[in-house]
């Protein structure tokens, strides 16, 4: 306790500048003057009676060093002292310290922002009630709607049933929810009703009725599910995401009880979900709306809810405390089996074999449903390396800086040890100077870091609407930054610290370079080495993902994007049936025909280059089957011209082709090689989907290899159908014939046409009020969309890249800089001796060359072995070739050359007798 | 010694306190009197002792120091602690090694 006010009162002498100096000021007068007297009484002179006095009090000085040392903070004083001097000599040379600030600020900025993506997408928690609690069954991010077996049998998405099952057989549960897995790319039409608002997509998520109980969560207004909402044939209710009620409905509260139309059925609006809470995963496309699973068959026209065999839930559950996994993880797994064992899946074998397979992995589910985490994992952590390299490359090139600025201030240190400073306490003061610098390059860099994030999520997430992840740096990415600047801080004030600690007094009394040999040290000569070996590295990466950033933009697609548009459409959403559609598909070809200027109309269930695949087994009549699948994509007339496939024999899709008449198939050049011999004319023949259905399509044409789905699936078989027409065996009503809904239209215009967007919205407005555009994209941006992630990866890693030259540059020129200055009486007798300028140029530039080209070896060698680390992320890049290697190595020769050539001009312009004075 | 001297004589200034331990320890204990200062001004924010000014004797301007209530406990516990210590100091100056056997 007495220890406690002891600190107290000690900080608040600090802090007030302690009042108590001026009283024992006062009182040691008052004593001296009253001992004074008494030796005047004692019959001394008044001269000898104050020096005795004086004699008897002691030493004034120290009783007042003592004191102060007692009853403030020293500790804090003196590192107060030392920031101010910091302050005046990082003053004294601003070009230093802009440098440093902005190396630094660079270095850390460029790591907090990808620390910000990695806080965000690796380690981030859902803004969720306890998340530690949550527990995921499955540890896969199979997507969508599965109806096979896995072999391996680990399951992660589940059907109705198991989990209606699950969740009434585990006590161990709080609450066990489900979740739609594939929401993201289904999105679903919305029509606010009784407002002039037109029907728009929005992304829509169904989930079970404990879904926000799960996460404990209260609505922003209204309520959320509860189990009544989920069940069959309850009133259709939706809960309405915060941002969206925010930026699209104004926060009007009386969003909640009115009815909306999703897919053009009405649901009642219930209430909003908490601010901040954007679902159960991380998504560029949060949901908008939360709708109860049961109505997803009404609304989404979705079969699979009912369906015992379709796998399309996650499940996320909140454990109850003490409940042990183990024993949780092997219960679920049995009651999964016996939730699958009567299926129809699991009824024949090979199928049966695999059942006792099956199982499920917990997994943490605080951080909820992880799809983005694998997406971006292994770029991230290639990110987090690169700029941590960068990072250390900056510290290493601030080393030296500080270094060459440790020369002017050699003759400072050597007086100030001359006059007592011990060595302890110079390192203490370069150590404070460091810091200071490190942080305002940290406070610069979390500056860097916001622009930096921004920049970065427009480069990965091109099209989000609304991420959940901010660029403004969070508490942990502003720990992250100010940890990074101190650790940064210090590590770059050991070389010139431990310079200090050697000083000698006696230097100060010595002029000049005492050494010949007395350039710089092997350390600082080692941090250059260094650095060129790591920004080599970076370099050729840098090349490595340009390469194959050009691969990618110039392979042939086969296809013509000019002047061409790609909407994006949902006829089932808006309510058509499939035996409607034939008169749909005719008016959008006649309307959009009417556009003045626009050539062609392609409609069709896929687009070249977008990430969506339909693919089926093919069997060729007569012929033994090859177990092999093709894509096809149902067209109209127009489509092929539309999207500038080229047709190369026999004929393409056209109006003879009703659904009255034989159902034909156009295929591609790939198909041909695939399923037929070479020189064999497909043209006439026949082929369906399995041994019952061979001879279900006739081929009438073959066309070119155009690209779909990703580059990286290029050359790969496909077939073209009619829109609409079925084939003879097909004997299912036409109504549940989902494949005939087309998702694309294609606009060819002859040229750009203005507000082709709100025309086309019009359009489709007057054909149907419910039929919404999904997506509108010039064609060439749907392409150059495909390309984003290897566009974003290569800038980067380019601008690393370069950025660690730079550091590298400087080092490398504070280095040899350095041992010029040194060296300069050893140059000027060499140059009284008889060397000429260009020797001592050539002297200099060899040195600096000799670790230029020590760095780039062990530079080549280190990405020789780091390639394969990367590969993954790379297309038809198979290693480092000559071409990459002259890349990457010809600007860092040129670099060195520049940076050396400077300190060696010094070199040569130095006065031998001028030199040769200061000795 | 400040405190005690303080018990006995009341208030007194600083030089006064000085003198007054100079003489109660019979000039054997040559306390270099600066280092009085120190304690006097730390002992006042822990409470211990208060302090006002005052005419000293020759008619000058002092702070006399007086014992404050918590100033007497803190006299008394260190004084117990004292001469606990002292006990334990003569203990063992007593003990003869055959006490031991």
């Amino acid at each position: 306790m007495r220890a406690l006010i002891r600190l107290l009162t000690r900080i608040q002498n600090f802090a007030t500048g302690s009042r108590g100096q001026k009283r024992l000021q006062e009182e040691i007068e008052s004593h001296i003057a009253a001992q004074t007297e008494d030796f005047i009484l004692a019959g001394f002179s008044p001269a000898e009676a104050r020096r005795r006095a004086r004699l008897k009090f002691g030493a004034v000085e120290a009783v007042r060093e003592q004191y102060h040392s007692e009853e403030g903070l020293p500790l804090a004083e003196n590192l107060l002292q030392d920031m101010r001097f910091a302050v005046r000599q990082l003053g004294r040379s601003p070009g230093f310290t802009i440098v440093a600030v902005l190396t630094l600020a660079l270095g850390i900025g460029a790591n907090a922002s990808i620390f910000s993506l990695v806080n965000a997408i690796l380690l981030g928690k859902l803004p969720v009630a306890d998340p530690r609690m949550l527990v995921r069954l499955g540890d896969r991010n199979d997507c969508c709607i599965g109806y096979g077996v896995r072999d391996d049998g680990d399951y992660s998405v589940f059907s109705t049933d198991a989990w209606e099952r699950l969740r009434e057989n585990t006590p161990e549960f709080e609450e066990l929810a489900a979740m739609q897995s594939g929401f993201e790319s289904q999105p679903v039409v919305v029509r606010p009703g009784g407002s002039q608002i037109p029907a728009h997509s929005a992304i829509g998520e169904f989930v079970s009725g404990n879904y926000f109980r799960l996460f404990g969560l209260r609505p922003a207004i209204g309520r959320l599910f509860s189990r009544a909402d989920n069940l069959v044939g309850a009133p259709a209710t939706a809960v309405m995401s915060y941002e969206t009620w925010k930026n699209d409905y104004a926060a009007d509260p009386s969003v909640v009880g009115s009815t909306y139309y999703v897919n053009s059925r009405p649901v009642t609006v219930v209430g909003v979900a908490p601010q901040g809470f954007f679902g159960d995963r991380l998504s560029a496309t949060p949901p908008d709306f939360y709708l109860p699973i049961a109505s997803a068959p009404v609304l989404a026209n979705a079969s699979y809810v009912r369906d015992p065999t379709a796998n399309w839930l996650y499940l996320v559950g909140r454990v109850r405390p003490e409940v042990s996994l183990p024993q949780l993880q092997a219960k679920l797994s049995g009651l999964l089996r016996q939730a699958l064992a009567p299926v129809r899946t699991f009824a024949s074998e090979p199928e049966r074999s695999l059942l006792p397979k099956v199982h499920i992995v917990l997994t943490p589910g605080g951080a909820g449903i992880r799809s983005m985490d694998e997406q971006y994992s292994l770029e991230l952590h290639l990110l987090m390396a690169i700029s941590g390299l960068v990072l250390l490359i900056a510290c290493a090139s601030l080393a030296n800086l500080l270094l060459v600025r440790g020369i002017g201030r050699q003759a400072e240190m050597s007086v100030r040890t001359a006059l007592g400073a011990t060595h302890a306490r110079l390192v203490r003061q370069l150590f404070t100077e460091s810091l200071l610098v490190a942080q305002l390059g940290g406070l610069a860099g979390i500056a860097v870091a916001y622009g930096g994030t921004r920049i970065l999520l427009a480069l990965a997430f091109p099209d989000a609407r609304a991420l959940p992840i901010h660029a403004s740096p969070s508490p942990a990415v502003l720990a992250f930054a100010t940890a990074l600047s101190a650790a940064a801080g210090i590590f770059f004030a050991v070389a010139p610290a431990l310079m200090a600690a050697r000083t000698e007094p006696i230097d100060a009394l010595r002029t000049g370079s005492k050494s010949v040999s007395g350039g710089a040290t092997l350390l600082q000569h080692g941090l250059v080495v260094a650095q060129t070996t790591v920004s080599l590295v970076l370099l050729v990466a840098a090349c490595l993902f340009v390469q194959s950033f050009n691969h990618l933009e110039h392979v042939d697609l086969n296809l013509d994007a000019n002047n061409r548009y790609i909407l994006h459409i949902d006829p089932q959403a808006a309510g058509y049936l499939p035996s409607r559609l034939g008169s749909l598909y005719q008016s959008i070809e006649q309307r959009f025909h009417a556009i003045p200027g626009v050539a062609r109309v392609g409609i069709s269930t896929n687009t070249p280059m977008e990430l969506w695949n339909d693919s089926w087994t093919v069997q060729i009549q007569g012929r033994p089957n090859v177990h092999a699948n093709a894509s096809y994509v149902r067209i109209n007339c127009d489509y092929f011209a539309s999207v500038g496939t080229h047709l190369l024999f026999g004929r393409g899709i056209g109006p003879q082709d009703t659904p009255a008449s034989t159902a034909v198939a156009v295929v591609n050049q790939a198909f041909v090689r695939q399923f037929f011999s070479p020189g064999e004319n497909p043209v006439g023949r026949r082929f369906g989907a399995g041994p019952q259905h061979a001879g279900d399509y006739q081929i009438v044409g073959v066309v070119d290899n155009t690209v779909y789905t990703t580059v990286r699936h290029k050359n790969h078989p496909m077939y073209f159908l009619s829109l609409l027409q079925r084939p003879a065996s097909d004997k299912s009503p036409i109504d549940e014939d989902y494949d005939l809904y087309a998702r694309t239209i294609v606009l060819e215009t002859g040229h750009p046409i203005a507000n082709l967007e709100s025309l086309t919205q019009r359009i489709l407005a007057s054909i149907n009020p419910n039929l919404a555009i999904v997506k509108f994209e010039p064609f060439g941006s749907q392409i150059a969309d495909q390309f984003g992630d290897e566009r974003a990866i290569a800038q980067l890693t380019t601008f690393f890249g370069v950025l660690a030259l730079l550091l590298a540059m400087t080092g490398l020129y504070g280095v040899t800089a350095y041992s010029v200055s040194r060296r300069t009486g050893e140059i000027g007798i060499r140059m009284a001796l008889g060397a000429g300028r260009f020797d001592v140029v050539a002297m200099v530039m060899r040195g600096a060359l000799i670790q230029t080209l020590l760095g780039l070896t062990l530079g080549l060698t280190c990405a020789f072995l780091c390639v394969r680390f990367v590969r993954a992320l790379l297309y038809q890049v198979k290693g480092v070739d000559t071409t990459v290697i002259l890349a990457a190595v010809l600007p860092l020769i040129l670099a060195a050359c520049l940076a050396a050539l400077i300190p060696a001009r010094r070199a040569a312009a130095i006065d031998p007798m001028r030199a040769l004075r200061t000795e | 010694m400040v405190l005690k001297t303080l018990d006995v004589l009341g208030p007194l200034h600083g030089y006064g306190i000085a003198r007054r331990i100079e003489q109660i320890s019979g000039d054997l204990l040559s306390v270099n009197q600066g280092t009085l200062y120190p304690v006097l001004l730390r002992l006042e924010p822990e409470g211990a002792i208060a302090s006002e000014w005052g005419p000293s004797e020759n008619n000058r301007r002092a702070r006399f120091y007086r014992l404050s209530r918590a100033g007497h406990k803190l006299l008394e516990a260190e004084k117990r602690d004292w001469e606990q210590t002292t006990a334990i100091i003569a203990r063992f100056f007593k003990v003869k090694a055959e006490d031991l056997g």
